[in-house]
């Protein structure tokens, strides 16, 4: 079964939204593409049911937004207490500042951090490199694809891209058909031999242990 | 079901059973140094002020595996909680009362950060905190709970608690034939020990 991921982009700046949007459409991802907070929580709130975003980008600073009746800490707080095991970048101009940097991290704990000033490429770069990953015999490919590389098989499902992006973290998977996707994975995992192993950690939760072969 | 207050809304309030650090101060400036101190997935640092730090810890499942302070007061509940799990608790600067015997002091900012990067890469006899929550043994399986997790951070030092309370780890750590079980050490409190069969045995 091919389901394409999804990546939630929260960017005031019209330019910027649609470069990043074509970035990922490129990639065969399906942006989620927000120029407020507002749109955003709207995003999450009717995609809830449908799927769950593999990764989240967050501009800090809305000023240019076209309504301001939420901000990008409120987005970042839902996506802490609903989606948790969704990685999130928050990018800001003044990201040094240990304030800004509190802020983001009361909305939500687990965001990662970049520095706006080091421009756009800089960004995609590291989401690239966050979603390109290899993680011991596997390798994610245009995003959508999970490549098995000593047999070049393929699995794919989102949620084992969510598995392979978020490796080492546990992730926990929210329905009876994303963990059904998800232990098809491991039988996969075993029937190609991998160097990967699924790991529950029971109550729906799993995560990839790369087996280190002497 | 959620509360009515919106400043309960901030993820920093979400419940998680992810292994978490409660960092307490009055303007979040040694949270961010701590979470640019702890290596990626082993603990997530949850930025508490001292009105909210009782909050904070409660969403941490089953407890919070540290918490840090700076604060010269602590809320009596989150007093409690330090004094009945077996929590790493550090403080820079003067201790508040109803700390725990077990919480370490440091008067340095960079003391209490070396003191947390060292915890969290832990390594006792080949038993290390795996990422999110649980202690990967040297064969790669993983044992589960809260209880191991604090004490392998916490080594070579223990905790002033029940022995009671170590009482299931034990037996995990027997099950699991890791060599190592729990003992009080010479300030009695409880920590990991090389166990006397497999002493015996070597």
């Amino acid at each position: 079964m091919r389901a394409n991921p999804e990546v939630l982009i929260l960017e005031d700046d019209a330019e910027t939204l649609e470069g990043l949007q074509s970035h990922f459409t490129r990639k065969r991802f399906h942006p989620l593409a927000a120029r407020s907070a507002s749109r955003a929580l709207s995003l999450l709130e009717h995609n809830q049911f449908s799927s769950r975003p593999v990764l989240a980008i967050v501009d800090w600073d809305l000023g240019k937004a076209p309504d301001q009746a939420a901000s990008s800490g409120d987005v970042l707080s839902r996506l802490a207490r609903e989606l948790r095991e969704c990685p999130v970048i928050v990018y800001s101009q003044n990201i040094d500042a240990f304030n800004v940097r509190s802020q983001i991290q009361r909305s939500h704990p687990r965001a990662l951090l970049h520095d706006k000033r080091d421009g756009d490429a800089s960004l995609l770069e590291r989401v690239d490199r966050m979603l390109d990953r290899t993680v011991g015999d596997l390798r994610i490919h245009d995003g959508t694809v999970v490549v098995h590389l000593p047999s070049l098989d393929q699995h794919h499902h989102r949620e084992a891209i969510r598995l392979v992006v978020h490796h080492p973290d546990v992730v926990t998977f929210h329905s009876d058909t994303s963990t059904k996707a998800v232990r098809r994975f491991g039988e996969w995992l075993r029937e190609h031999d991998s160097a990967v192993r699924l790991v529950s950690h029971g109550n729906r939760k799993y995560r990839l242990n790369v087996t280190v072969t002497t | 079901m959620e509360s009515d207050d919106p400043r309960l809304l901030l993820g920093v309030f979400a419940p998680d059973r992810v292994r978490s650090i409660v960092v307490i101060t009055t303007d979040g400036e040694l949270a961010v140094a701590v979470r640019e101190t702890v290596p990626s997935g082993v603990a997530v640092v949850r930025d508490a002020r001292p009105d909210d730090a009782e909050e904070v810890a409660a969403a941490c499942l089953p407890w919070p595996w540290m918490v840090v302070g700076t604060t010269d007061a602590l809320r009596p509940g989150l007093a409690s909680m330090l004094r009945l799990r077996p929590v790493l608790t550090l403080w820079l600067g003067p201790a508040p009362a109803g700390l725990p015997s077990h919480a370490v002091g440091f008067d340095r900012h960079s003391a209490v950060l070396a003191a947390i990067a060292g915890a969290c890469v832990a390594n006792v006899g080949g038993m290390r905190l795996a990422p999110g929550s649980g202690v990967e043994l040297g064969d790669g399986s993983l044992l589960r709970g809260a209880t191991l997790d604090a004490l392998i951070g916490a080594y070579p030092r223990g905790f002033a608690l029940p022995s009671r309370t170590f009482r299931s780890i034990n037996d995990a750590l027997a099950r699991a034939g890791t060599g190592w079980t729990t003992a009080r050490d010479a300030s009695a409190r409880v920590t990991l020990v090389p166990s006397p069969s497999s002493a015996v045995a070597q």
